[in-house]
């Protein structure tokens, strides 16, 4: 471990917000082109300063269909994580606790779903959508976007529960407890990280998820990735100070979500397999 | 009325016993050892079966046969579709160029990533370090699509910053137009959003090497490169293997940010297997055929998930040790 003192530290931590603004330069270049007219975006030399104007974000949400696609973003995710969060959360425990002898097996299916390239995935869902009528339809993209987060949510509630001493159970269950109450009163709150954990990436998932709205959706069920190589084009070319609003407005949440549910974050993107914080 | 509602509690009274009884047993079956766990994992079987085992069997079947949506009679072929898989020089090179990004991407991500993960690791006090580590990570957490969005404003080469730095200096670049430069363009942004990753895996590698361990080298004033493979690499090893093997798996999978660059384009030379096997099934609407590319790669991907859970197992297991 680096020990630093002085101005050496000085220098060191300078270094370290620098990587940290390399980083983050490209996306806060489009931010600050959102904020810009549509000469000023298209503008060489590249502005820095300019007047600010809220137009873009304006016209944006006066568009007819985009504040639909922002509602469809928001209720898709949260109703798809509530399903898969419940779901998850009894499986992980059934498997933690009881260990039947499918443990290791459905574990192992589960994880490999998400190793699979999604459109491999999408091909027979969608022929049995289009075969039961599901597509276009909130129930059929609801559901599927939990199948899809169950995996992720069963592996780092598993972690989570193993981690919670047996005795927790036994106590409750010998002082009268239904095994539904040691379940969710007793159990529950004890993996409240691993909950909010699950429950945080998950939503960044679906929020970010584009190939499956884009197969599986349709007029009504558009959320904004979609729009995004749908609805680009206006007078014939890239209407640049639209995608810069659309992009600013759709990015924000999840980087808010990240530095509030920080220390959640290596579990998160790891499908749960690697613990600890940063 | 006083003796209406009496008698309305004499009926009732027999039905809410029975009622009670009924609750009590509910109780006792919900709460039966054997019931409990099978009815924990009936919602998870459910979404399995429905999602997953069956739309899995009817691509395998469909993959001996020619189903096409533009046609609708179909004919069975047997293995005919995955010789013609295996025939095809469409498919070869996109595997070919998708090896090349997987490999080029996640090296150039590890080393990145190592190195600037090795710079961070000493930044627990640093000023203002979550929102730092907050905008370090911002690339992995915004939708593909919105990256590809905005690279391509600056990539443009008419009024984007890449092609105004480059005219500085007299030249002039279309990146994302030329079938030479197309390919490393939309790297690049691969890497830009995927080298925080492997920061990220660094920090919680180095974080799993042991404290004392570090210390005594400290002590005995141990070279830095000793150091380094005697102490850290040794400790670090697993978690480093499971982040750049979540990171193959997944640069394997890339789709979303090169459709919305480039789709494929300029010519084939960014084309990926994942955006063939897009355009076949969604496009050419060939499912048939898509179905067989579809499993191939479902197996390759299970085997994948198969080293991955190896290592898993090995790193686990040298913890408990």
């Amino acid at each position: 471990m680096m020990r630093v003192r002085g101005w050496r530290k000085t220098v060191y931590h300078t270094a370290l917000w620098l990587v940290a603004l390399i980083f983050f330069a490209p996306i806060a270049w489009i931010i600050l082109g959102a904020f810009k007219t549509r000469s000023g975006i298209l503008a060489t030399p590249p502005l820095l300063i300019f007047t600010p104007t809220l137009d873009n974000f304006i016209d944006l949400f006066s568009r007819r269909n985009i504040p639909g696609y922002f509602l469809n973003s928001f209720v898709m995710s949260l109703s798809a994580m509530v399903i898969a969060i419940v779901v998850s959360f009894m499986a992980a425990y059934a498997f933690s606790r009881f260990k039947p002898r499918i443990t290791n097996f459905l574990m192992f299916m589960l994880l490999s779903i998400r190793m699979v390239p999604a459109v491999a995935v999408v091909v027979p869902v969608y022929l049995m959508y289009a075969a039961i009528g599901w597509k276009n339809s909130y129930i059929g993209l609801i559901l599927f976007y939990a199948m899809f987060s169950i995996p992720f949510s069963v592996w780092i509630l598993k972690g989570f529960l193993d981690g919670v001493s047996q005795r927790y159970d036994e106590t409750a269950l010998v002082n009268g407890g239904t095994r539904w109450h040691v379940l969710f009163r007793v159990v529950l709150p004890q993996v409240a990280p691993g909950l909010v954990a699950a429950f945080i990436f998950n939503l960044i998932f679906v929020w970010n998820e584009f190939l499956f709205n884009l197969i599986l959706g349709g007029r009504d069920t558009t959320m904004i990735p979609v729009a995004f190589s749908t609805d680009l084009y206006s007078d014939g070319g890239l209407n640049w100070t639209f995608i810069a609003a659309m992009a600013t407005a759709y990015m924000i949440p999840p980087i808010i979500l990240v530095y509030v549910f920080q220390k959640y974050l290596l579990v998160g993107m790891t499908f749960g397999t690697v613990r600890g914080e940063v | 009325m006083q003796a209406e509602s009496t008698e309305r509690i004499a009926y009732a009274a027999p039905r809410t016993r029975g009622l009670m009884r009924g609750r009590a047993f509910l109780v006792r079956l919900l709460n039966d050892i054997r019931v409990f766990p099978a009815l924990l994992l009936i919602p998870v079987l459910i979404f399995f079966i429905l999602w997953n085992v069956i739309p899995t069997l009817w691509m395998i079947g469909l993959s001996f046969y020619k189903y096409s949506l533009m046609s609708p009679n179909e004919r069975f072929l047997g293995l005919r579709n995955y010789n013609d898989i295996l025939n095809d020089v469409q498919v070869w090179a996109s595997l070919g160029r998708t090896f090349v990004w997987v490999f080029a991407g996640v090296s150039i991500q590890t080393a990145l990533g190592f190195l600037l993960g090795l710079l961070f690791w000493g930044s627990r006090d640093m000023p203002g370090r979550r929102i730092a580590l907050t905008m370090l990570f911002a690339p992995m957490i915004i939708t593909p699509i919105a990256a590809g969005a905005f690279f391509q404003l600056i990539y443009e080469p008419t009024f984007g910053v890449v092609n105004w730095v480059v005219r500085q200096f007299g030249g002039n670049v279309n990146l994302l137009g030329d079938t030479n430069l197309a390919f490393g363009a939309v790297l690049f942004v691969d890497i830009w959003m995927w080298t925080p990753f492997m920061i990220l895996i660094t920090l919680a590698a180095l974080g799993s090497v042991p404290k004392a361990e570090l210390e005594a080298a400290e002590v005995d004033r141990l070279p830095w490169l000793q150091r380094f493979r005697h102490i850290i690499l040794p400790n670090a090893k697993f978690i480093l293997m499971l982040g750049i093997l979540l990171r193959t798996i997944d640069s394997f999978k890339t789709l979303d940010l090169i459709y919305l660059m480039t789709r494929g384009g300029p010519g084939n030379t960014t084309d990926l297997i994942a955006l063939l096997l897009r355009r076949q099934a969604f496009e050419a609407l060939e499912f048939g055929w898509a179905s067989a590319l579809a499993l191939i790669l479902l197996l390759t991907a299970i085997a994948f998930t198969s080293i991955y859970l190896y290592i898993l197992n090995l790193s686990s297991k040298r913890q408990e040790a």
